[in-house]
């Protein structure tokens, strides 16, 4: 029966437009018509959020019908470019366009992959922190068959708007791109601004429903009440960027005010490098022949290697010892009899100082407030306890410290990632049942199997995939604007790398020139795909003139918006309810997609495509075939460019390289290999089969659920509470940048600290813009903050009526959130027109009046300020990205920075 | 006898909205008219403030004043409890939408589309009927309808459940038969605090919600 002519029939497919999917839905199509979305009830005991998808979702029919829609090709008939100069777009056929972008491509590999400075000629930029490779069909393939570089450094909001600290350290101590509690074990979490309720996804949600009704207990420390303070048991309203302050305090209780026997003591000696004994010039004292660290062990009084069988290490202390201490470059230093204390006794030594008064002051939260919330948290640890998961004992300590965005970047993000991870070890609670868990790797390989990813190193830790910082393997030229490979030795060199690279850079190299550095240079095309970084990055007028100087812009589109508005091609994509793609599902998988199964899941059209727009496999198809790469396209394909392999030892699914494939083929093909690799070659199903069935999985073990039986099995430590690898880095790439005559990444250097040292980084942030701009920072006494809306965020979907209707039911979504007492002392009424001032420039916006944020605080929703973007162009919302500043004093080490704007105000006149 | 009720259990609702935007497509409502919406409400001052979110609509009342102001009996009220208007014998007067102390009743002229212009499934899904009349939640009739009439329980089968409640993100939403002591509501309402909105009115809603007393959440205010 035809689906498109039938009676009401419900189509399986997924929903990824959001990272913390992605979940299954159904649609419902009578006669041709997507009428709406429902959730996949048969996937109810499968996916974790009971089948169902959030809000996001209930926007996709009108997608479909959107007038607004582009729906042929087009292009620009207006060589001059900029947010004043009307691009004349004209329709074309999809030939004409196709080849006026394959020529290009031709013309880039005749001159050379690379431009006068190193840079590769061809960029790509991508939106959604991963989601849209999952809409781009085979596009990823055609990519591959490219052959060269592609730089994918001009971000769109990577580094700002992500939890930067947290992936790069959290990768870097134990293998997580994300970070969560263990949510349905979890009984305590203490919650500093993760708006989990917003951004957290179906499955974020239903967990912590089911948690809190049993009793888990939330507390969440915010300078404004989100939605997630708003469900969570206490809100402590913290002063915005103290929050590093607030855990030293923490920690300084778990230290200092309580037995260190109420601490899980085994595992600190055991589990983390405490014992490890530092030597006098900050690294390790390693014994001379194995190069091996040293610790004390009290059975026989003398230093051993760390991995001495029988030793019972010092956990507190100094020692007088003899070995090696090796430090950057190789550098060495023989020790004789030199008093060498612990790790541990390096961080007592640290955090004595930071008692909960000292934070109080710092965060404007009350010190008991402080010290009651590290005791509950110690109180909840159960430590001790073992729970039984498939037939292993481990460890149960049911708390967890988790980091929001903004907190988790920017400066003080280090800080932050450290002080709640080391929390966890203190309980011994990282990555045990209960506690706080890693989700997925995306720096470390396999991409795919967190724990198949641990790899031991001599010092008894896992290694790292390390950018290299010695004098041999440095990159002294960026291989791509943003210069990843260079400057953030901890952003790695997996495919996801350039996301997590300093994307500041890519786009203020091209308005400011750095010394010694080489000269930036505009890719000859720039591919656009679900994104708009004219709207979502920072200092978005400057982003928008940087990028009306690109000479020629590909950007995939489904309507306009103010970054396609200086493409000079625009390939209208067929959408998510009408194209065809295969998708992995399960696992463990960001945010808090915790599965017992793992599988794949079908994209499928429920109807037809509206007016000429084209499925993405069959753009990337006739792009590969145009550009003459369609073998290595469909060679990319075979080796899993499109989601499995399609060859495997009992099966080979392999498409003909030398030909031509319809989408069908194409799907059908991976679906095959799809269930091949989930029934380990029994199942030959395809693409008939998943547009019926709409996904196929097989369970996951949730003992892999947890790094730490992996990390025991192998004999591993987690590298806490001192950071012996990061200051070695720290020391090397400042030697490598100053042989080079570099000092602008100075400031930035300061953060390879092996302890991180206190700053205080509200003032750092306003210190730096005040130096930058020349002005007095007492002019901008409010913090401008943001927070994530579920009904937006990674989902492209502001031009789509329904979203607007139901997000305007929540609070600050159609204005400026200040605080109610705040705003009646300057006269301001709620739905005031008012100014908000920054150091840069000045936006505007109404007055949303509410008890839930600190006075000195000012809050705007997600993204907005368009004006393009049909629908959208008439919200009148204003955006913090328009009045953020884009400066290296805001950047830190990992090449990120937060939301978090000093702020003027004053009212302009009365309500709407 | 049987009586459909609604629970909302205010220690999972984070007021997404997602039970909102299904139930607009479920039931092919214009803009603005939102049969379910959750209400973001403040309470308090600074900094000791409670953010409650609260899904409202219909409460299918057993005395329902809307439909004791009804001067053409269109507003009427099944032996399961729910709560009708018949769209043929409304008149639009409106006496109902002011009795309603809910706020759940609402009435369109003409009607109105996302842009403007209806688009392909706003076509599919107009109802003429609604025009100039009364209108509000319906507790997804047709599918409780259709879904007995397949031998399906309304509140167990999503199938025979409103849609609202098949969408919750956080199992907030639960529908059933209060007067069946084994059904799912009956066992929510033994085993956890509740409360019905407005109760001291005397209409005895058919929509409860759950709550915590001790820690304040979900505290209508």
């Amino acid at each position: 029966m035809n689906k498109m002519t039938s009676q009401a029939q419900s189509i399986p497919t997924y929903c990824y437009q959001c990272v913390a999917g992605p979940d299954l839905l159904t649609v419902r199509v009578k006669d041709g018509v997507a009428t709406m979305v429902e959730p996949n009830f048969s996937a109810a005991n499968v996916h974790p959020g009971g089948g169902t998808v959030c809000v996001k979702a209930y926007g996709l029919v009108q997608k479909i019908y959107n007038p607004h829609r582009i729906l042929t090709p087009m292009k620009r008939t207006n060589p001059k470019k900029g947010r004043d100069e009307d691009p004349g777009f004209t329709p074309i056929s999809w030939d004409e366009a196709l080849d006026m972008v394959a020529d290009k491509l031709k013309e880039i590999r005749g001159k050379g992959l690379v431009d006068e400075s190193g840079y590769p000629r061809v960029a790509v930029s991508l939106g959604g922190a991963g989601i849209a490779p999952h809409y781009m069909g085979t596009f990823s393939a055609f990519l591959s068959a490219w052959r060269g570089p592609i730089d994918m450094s001009f971000g769109s909001g990577q580094g700002v708007k992500c939890y930067h600290s947290e992936h790069l350290y959290g990768e870097l101590w134990h293998r997580a791109f994300t970070v969560c509690s263990d949510t349905p074990l979890t009984n305590y979490v203490i919650s500093f601004g993760a708006n989990l309720e917003a951004s957290g996804g179906v499955c974020g949600v239903w967990r912590h429903a089911e948690a809190r009704v049993r009793g888990m207990k939330r507390v969440q420390i915010e300078p404004h009440l989100s939605v997630t303070g708003g469900s969570s048991a206490e809100w402590v309203p913290i002063k915005p960027k103290t929050d590093a302050a607030f855990l030293h305090g923490m920690i300084h209780v778990l230290l200092f005010e309580t037995p260190r026997e109420a601490l899980d003591v085994p595992f600190i000696k055991q589990m983390t490098s405490s014992p490890y004994l530092v030597a006098p010039n900050g690294f390790y004292l390693r014994d001379p022949e194995t190069h091996k660290p040293l610790l004390w062990d009290t059975n026989q009084g003398r230093a051993v290697p760390w991995d001495t069988p029988g030793a019972d290490p010092a956990l507190e202390g100094s020692f007088t010892v003899s070995g090696i201490e090796i430090g950057a470059d190789d550098e060495m230093w023989p020790h004789e009899a030199v008093a060498c204390p612990t790790a541990f006794q390096k961080l007592l030594e640290f955090e004595a100082p930071h008692t909960p008064e000292w934070a109080a002051a710092i965060c404007d939260a009350p010190a008991e407030t402080i010290r009651r919330i590290a005791k509950e948290f110690l109180e909840h640890a159960e430590i001790g306890k073992t729970i039984e998961i498939e037939g292993r004992v481990l460890p149960f300590r049911p708390v967890a410290v988790v980091l929001g965005k903004t907190v988790s970047n920017g400066w003080g993000g280090y800080d932050c990632a450290w002080g709640r991870t080391l929390m966890a070890c203190l309980v011994g609670g990282l990555d045990v049942p209960g506690g706080l868990i890693g989700t997925a790797v995306r720096l470390n390989r396999p991409a795919r199997d967190r724990q198949g990813s641990v790899a031991p190193n001599p010092d008894g830790f896992m290694e790292y995939p390390w950018n290299p910082t010695d004098r041999v393997n440095w990159m002294a030229r960026p291989s791509v604007r943003h210069a990843h490979s260079t400057l953030v030795p901890l952003a790695a060199d997996s495919p996801w790398s350039q996301a997590l690279g300093p994307t500041h850079l890519a786009w203020m190299q091209q308005r400011e020139k750095f010394a010694n550095w080489p000269d930036p240079t505009v890719p000859d095309i720039w591919f656009v795909y679900r994104t708009n970084p004219a709207i979502s990055f920072w200092d978005t007028p400057n982003v928008s003139k940087t990028m009306a100087t690109f000479p020629f812009v590909v950007a995939f589109a489904y309507t306009m918006d103010e970054t396609n508005w200086m493409a000079d091609v625009i390939l209208p994509e067929a959408t998510d309810l009408e194209s065809l793609q295969l998708m992995r599902i399960g696992g463990t998988k960001y945010m808090e997609q915790f599965w017992d199964y793992q599988g794949f899941a079908l994209r499928q059209p429920a109807v037809e495509k509206q007016g000429d727009t084209r499925d993405f496999t069959w753009i990337s198809t006739e792009l590969a075939r145009r550009c003459g790469l369609l073998e290595s396209y469909n060679k990319a394909i075979n080796r899993g460019a499109a989601g499995p392999t399609l060859k495997g030892d009992t099966y080979d699914f392999s498409l003909d390289p030398s030909k031509t494939h319809s989408v069908e083929e194409i799907w059908d093909a991976v679906c095959r290999g799809a269930s091949a690799e989930v029934s380990d070659g029994a199942e030959t199903d395809g693409l008939e089969w998943y547009k019926e069935h709409g996904f196929k999985v097989r369970p996951y073990s949730r003992l892999k659920w947890y790094l730490f039986p992996t990390l025991e099995d192998m004999g591993l430590r987690y590298e806490l509470p001192y950071q012996e690898r990061l200051y070695r880095k720290g020391k090397e790439l400042g030697n490598r940048l100053h042989e080079r005559g570099i000092d602008w990444w100075d400031t930035q250097l300061t953060e390879y600290d092996p302890l991180p040292t206190w700053h205080n980084f509200p003032e750092m942030i306003r210190q730096g813009i005040a130096r930058h701009y020349g002005n007095d920072a007492a002019s901008y006494p409010f913090w401008l903050v943001t927070a994530r809306s579920m009904q937006y965020s990674w989902g492209s979907n502001v031009g789509i009526q329904i979203m607007k209707e139901v997000a305007d039911n929540i609070k600050g979504h159609n204005g400026v959130v200040i605080n109610t007492g705040k705003a009646k002392e300057m006269g301001i009424e709620d739905g005031d027109l008012i100014e908000v001032r920054s150091a840069v420039r000045a936006t505007r916006g109404h007055a949303v009046l509410r008890q839930g944020i600190r006075p000195d605080t000012l809050l705007m929703m997600g993204q907005f300020d368009h004006w393009v973007t049909p629908f959208a162009k008439d919200f009148e919302m204003p955006s913090i990205n328009t009045i953020a500043p884009m400066l290296l004093e805001l950047t830190d080490a990992t090449g990120s920075g937060a939301d978090v704007v000093p702020v003027a105000i004053k009212k302009l006149g009365g309500g709407r | 006898m049987t009586r459909y009720v609604m629970i909302a259990d205010l220690r999972r609702c984070v007021g997404c909205q997602t039970c909102t935007a299904a139930c607009r497509q479920m039931n092919g409502t214009p803009p603005g008219v939102q049969w379910r919406s959750v209400l973001d409400l403040e309470s308090g001052e600074y900094p000791d403030v409670l953010r409650t979110f609260i899904p409202v609509g219909c409460q299918h009342c057993s005395h329902p004043p809307c439909m004791f102001v009804c001067p053409t009996t269109a507003t009427r009220q099944r032996a399961d409890g729910l709560v009708t208007i018949d769209y043929d014998l409304c008149i639009g007067c409106g006496y109902c939408i002011v009795a309603c102390p809910y706020q759940a009743r609402f009435k369109y002229y003409k009607p109105s589309y996302a842009y403007g212009t209806p688009i392909d499934n706003e076509i599919a899904l107009r109802d003429a009927r609604r025009d100039g009349v009364a209108t509000k939640c319906t507790f997804c009739i047709d599918r409780i309808d259709a879904g007995i009439a397949a031998g399906l329980k309304p509140g167990v089968d999503p199938e025979a459940t409103p849609a609202c409640v098949n969408s919750c993100i956080a199992f907030a939403l639960h529908f059933g038969d209060i007067e069946d002591p084994e059904s799912n509501v009956s066992a929510l309402l033994r085993e956890n605090e509740s409360f019905q909105m407005h109760a001291e009115l005397g209409a005895d809603p058919g929509f409860y919600y759950l709550w915590d007393r001790a820690a304040g959440k979900g505290e209508a205010k």
